[in-house]
């Protein structure tokens, strides 16, 4: 006699599609909000297909109620197909990951597995059998991590005593080989109806003479004739050949309930590349025994028949052999602001692919610049920076945002404006942050100290620490760009970048011309005698004054088309990644466009030049190289040594001659 | 497919239409023990692409146990014991698997079909470029490094709306130019609209390690 081991089912195995956690987020985001009412959902399944790969219950973006009617109370199906069969499921989405650990996940599970005895009791699983695959899902969806906890449970009704196994075998070892062949051909033909192919349970008939027809399982009563062989087959989604996959559970279930019986004959139908395969598909059969003990205790001698009676149920899903909920984290394809990121990575990475193999993306996005200004050219210079991959920007300015300003200003909108306007500094760094979240931005709200211009003793004070955090903010970045709007307030900036060998680029505006130069090296910073390159001052002869005394309002606010500080201030970044990028950076020496000069061809980014003068009266541009002066007014190195941390030479050159 | 586009290895929106359905039919016969490429619509219902889901990959990689338990630190909580009963089996996977999704969609902008996949494990979980990197076979990987005409970037989906790798389009035209214009008989019979697909994914498959059978390239 064969033995007496029960049957082992495969257990059901999930997958959910990263499609449906989006969808999901959506209708919480946009139409659920806090409520957590069970929302009815659809799983799909097909046969396995893979002789070494089970098939999932899949979860899909097409899984969930779309968002116009989620006032149905019973799932939509969506249309299944022979890849798709659509089964029926609810999803129990908690709040908080306290409420999901607390979910009563054995009572939940119960509630499910009744409605399976419901359907199989009023035969509304004889009728659509899907519902015997009936799932449950419990899940924390955090929409501010993006990621996913969740479990599945595919409720068994469990026969108490186990099902026992008389024989399992591949279904060609079972069928003759004409049987076999008539039993795939009717199987395909099933599977190739759009009737049919969803339907995941059926009989198999074959005839005295091998001749098999596959039926609906309403049909059982016209498959009772005495020669014919009635197999009870289901779409099974495990490959395994000793195992029959979970589905079969409640299929005994419903034989048992339905049709009494205590021998069944089953067929674990599987395919593979598209067709019917006997080989992987499996036969056996399993003996059930009608609960007495049940029968006993009710008394009235139905057992299982007896509706009122729920069995016992297990389906929770393991994960990996243990006894826990599955997370899944979305974050990079879900998170605003990760997606920016690697979007604007991906801009930069497509330019060194394809043009410029020696960028030097790294060097980019570890650069600090420091922008003393927060204007016209401040506002470019950030957002072109930002372009560059460049992400940590510092904004100096004291002034606040004008209502002329948003025109010409190009971080800045009307809101900034009002009840008196924001800090530039402050709306500055806001704006930056709307543009691009993974920008690490500050502002910094601080007149920039100039010589020349009177201060009135009780300021004496906040003007010297001015000094000092101006000299901390240059000490602390890696490039400063000067973009104030008078000659004076570059003066001290200037003055300390020199002591610090800080790479310095000036941009400066008259109406309709423009200067972009990039500052020399700091008079101690090598110990070549190679002349050094100029800075802003080195071709003046005069000290910085007051310009902005008895000047009229043109003349105190810089008036410049419009044209002029975009240009100048894009040249101004161009200028600095080729300083980045040039093997000798702050060092190099002056180029002129146009020149003959071999050592600028080998340079990727072309030319660097060390002035770069435009007009737009003329559309023209040049470029201009200019010396180091011994006398210059800020970084030459009599006054630098003055400089070194002597506050009252500080004081001294600060108060009015 | 006017020469003028076909000279320049581009081919119109309409045009690909025509492709995709050459395209399905030759594959689904020919290779019909593979999985078939299928017509998806978009929701406006007016474009379309080629989908070819769930295509499954073994891996050799091995079985990561941290896989999927970014809070296994934190996992103080203890569960209540779940009913397991004895005719339950539970098992685990020996080989690690991975499934890919490929869809091929036209591009406007370059005037060429791009070549969209992504990749995920039985979890569904999105799988990193470097562990897709892992399953390319060895020249595909060599293909994609040598060749300044094909990289693989992440973009968003025109239609998913969701980060996806392409096979970036910029040197597609150039390759298929040559392709064509290697071939004169094709150039003068001027069928070359239902066999562009066939070309064009005979190079782009090349470098993503998707075979083409041998059957549907003896038609090129």
């Amino acid at each position: 006699m064969a033995s007496e081991s029960i049957v082992v089912f495969a257990q059901f195995q999930s997958a959910v599609d990263e499609g449906f956690w989006h969808r999901f987020s959506s209708l919480k985001l946009n139409k659920l909000g806090i409520d957590d009412s069970p929302i009815p959902i659809t799983g799909f399944y097909a046969p396995c297909s893979h002789p070494q790969v089970s098939n999932h219950l899949t979860l899909l973006a097409e899984s969930l109620p779309s968002e116009s009617n989620e006032q149905s109370s019973t799932a939509a199906t969506s249309g299944g197909n022979r890849n798709r069969c659509p089964v029926p499921g609810i999803l129990y989405n908690t709040n908080t990951i306290e409420s999901f650990h607390a979910l009563d996940k054995k009572s939940l599970l119960k509630a499910e597995a009744k409605k399976i005895w419901d359907d199989i009791h009023t035969g509304k699983a004889v009728e659509d059998s899907a519902v015997l695959s009936r799932f449950l899902l419990i899940s924390f969806a955090d929409l501010k991590k993006w990621t996913f906890h969740y479990w599945f449970a595919f409720p068994a009704l469990v026969l108490d005593p186990p099902a026992t196994l008389v024989d399992l075998r591949r279904a060609s070892q079972y069928f003759s080989l004409e049987e076999a062949k008539s039993v795939s051909a009717a199987c395909n033909e099933w599977r190739n109806s759009s009737l049919t192919a969803d339907v995941p349970f059926f009989l198999v008939c074959v005839d005295p003479n091998s001749l098999a027809t596959v039926k609906h399982i309403k049909d059982w009563e016209t498959c009772q004739s005495d020669g014919n062989k009635l197999l009870f087959g289901f779409y099974d989604p495990c490959h395994l050949p000793n195992n029959p996959g979970w589905p079969l559970r409640n299929f005994l279930a419903l034989i048992s309930v339905r049709w009494n019986l205590k021998s069944v004959r089953f067929l674990c139908y599987r395919e593979n590349r598209g067709f019917a395969d006997l080989g992987l598909s499996l036969v056996g059969e399993a003996l059930i025994t009608v609960p007495q003990g049940r029968a006993a205790k009710t008394g009235n001698g139905l057992g299982w028949r007896d509706h009122q009676c729920l069995p016992n149920a297990v389906g929770w899903e393991q994960n990996k052999g243990r006894q826990v909920s599955r997370c899944i984290s979305l974050a990079k394809s879900m998170d605003p602001t990760r997606l920016a990121i690697s979007a604007a990575d991906l801009n930069l990475k497509l330019m060194r692919w394809r043009a410029l193999p020696s960028l030097n993306l790294n060097a980019l996005s570890s650069m600090k610049c420091l922008l003393l200004g927060a204007g016209t050219l401040g506002c470019q210079v950030a957002r072109m920076l930002m372009a560059w991959g460049v992400r940590k920007i510092t904004l100096v300015d004291n002034g606040r945002v004008a209502m002329s300003n948003p025109l010409r200003q190009s971080l800045y909108t009307l809101d900034d404006c009002l009840n008196g306007g924001e800090y530039k500094a402050t709306a500055a760094v806001k704006s930056l942050g709307r543009i691009f979240p993974a920008v690490d931005a500050e502002g910094v709200v601080m007149a920039i100290p100039m010589p020349g211009h009177p201060v009135p003793s009780q300021e004496e004070d906040n003007v010297l620490e001015d000094c000092r955090r101006l000299h901390d903010l240059v000490d602390s970045h890696d490039a400063v760009f000067l973009l104030t709007d008078t000659r004076e307030s570059r003066w001290l900036p200037t003055l300390l970048c020199a002591n610090t060998n800080k790479i310095t680029i000036t941009a400066a505006l008259g109406f309709d011309s423009f200067l972009v130069m990039r500052h020399g090296a700091g008079p101690f910073s090598s110990n070549d005698e190679r002349q050094r390159l100029g800075c802003y001052f080195c071709s003046d002869v005069v000290a910085p004054i007051d310009s902005t005394a008895n000047r009229t309002l043109d003349q105190q606010c810089t008036v410049t088309r419009p044209g002029l500080a975009p240009i100048a201030s894009a040249l101004a970044v161009e200028l600095l990644v080729g300083i980045l990028h040039h093997p000798q950076g702050i060092f190099a020496d002056g180029e002129l466009a146009n020149s003959s000069n071999s050592g600028s061809c080998e340079q990727p980014l072309g030319v660097l030049p060390h002035q770069i003068r435009g007009s737009l009266s003329q559309f023209s541009q040049m470029t201009l190289v200019g010396q180091s002066s011994n006398s210059c007014t800020a970084c030459s190195s009599t006054n630098i040594r003055k400089e070194e941390w002597n506050l009252s030479s500080k004081q001294s050159i600060i108060l009015p001659i | 497919m006017g020469t003028k586009e076909e000279a320049q290895g581009t081919l119109s929106s309409t045009d690909f239409g025509v492709a995709a359905s050459a395209f399905i039919l030759n594959w689904n016969t020919v290779c019909s023990s593979f999985p078939p490429w299928t017509w998806v619509l978009s929701h406006h219902q007016v474009e379309g692409y080629l989908s070819l889901e769930n295509v499954l990959l073994s891996s050799t990689q091995e079985e990561h146990s941290e896989l999927s338990f970014p809070e296994a630190g934190k996992h103080s909580h203890q569960e209540d014991p779940i009913d397991v009963d004895d005719a339950t089996l539970v098992h685990t996977n020996p080989c690690k698997v991975h499934y890919y999704d490929l869809h091929i969609i036209y591009c406007n902008s370059y005037r060429v079909p791009v070549l969209y996949f992504r990749a995920y494990d039985s979890d569904g979980e999105p799988l990193e470029f470097d562990e897709i990197e892992k399953d390319l076979p060895a020249y595909s990987k060599k293909a994609l490094s040598d060749s300044k005409w094909t990289f693989i970037t992440q973009e968003e989906h025109p239609y998913l709306n969701r980060p996806w790798y392409k096979l970036h389009p910029c040197g597609t035209s150039e390759w298929m130019k040559l392709l064509f214009h290697a071939d004169d008989a094709l150039a003068k019979t001027g069928v070359a609209i239902e066999l562009y697909l066939v070309a064009w994914l005979s190079v782009v498959g090349h470098v993503v390690g998707l075979r083409i059978p041998f059957e549907m390239m003896k038609q090129l």
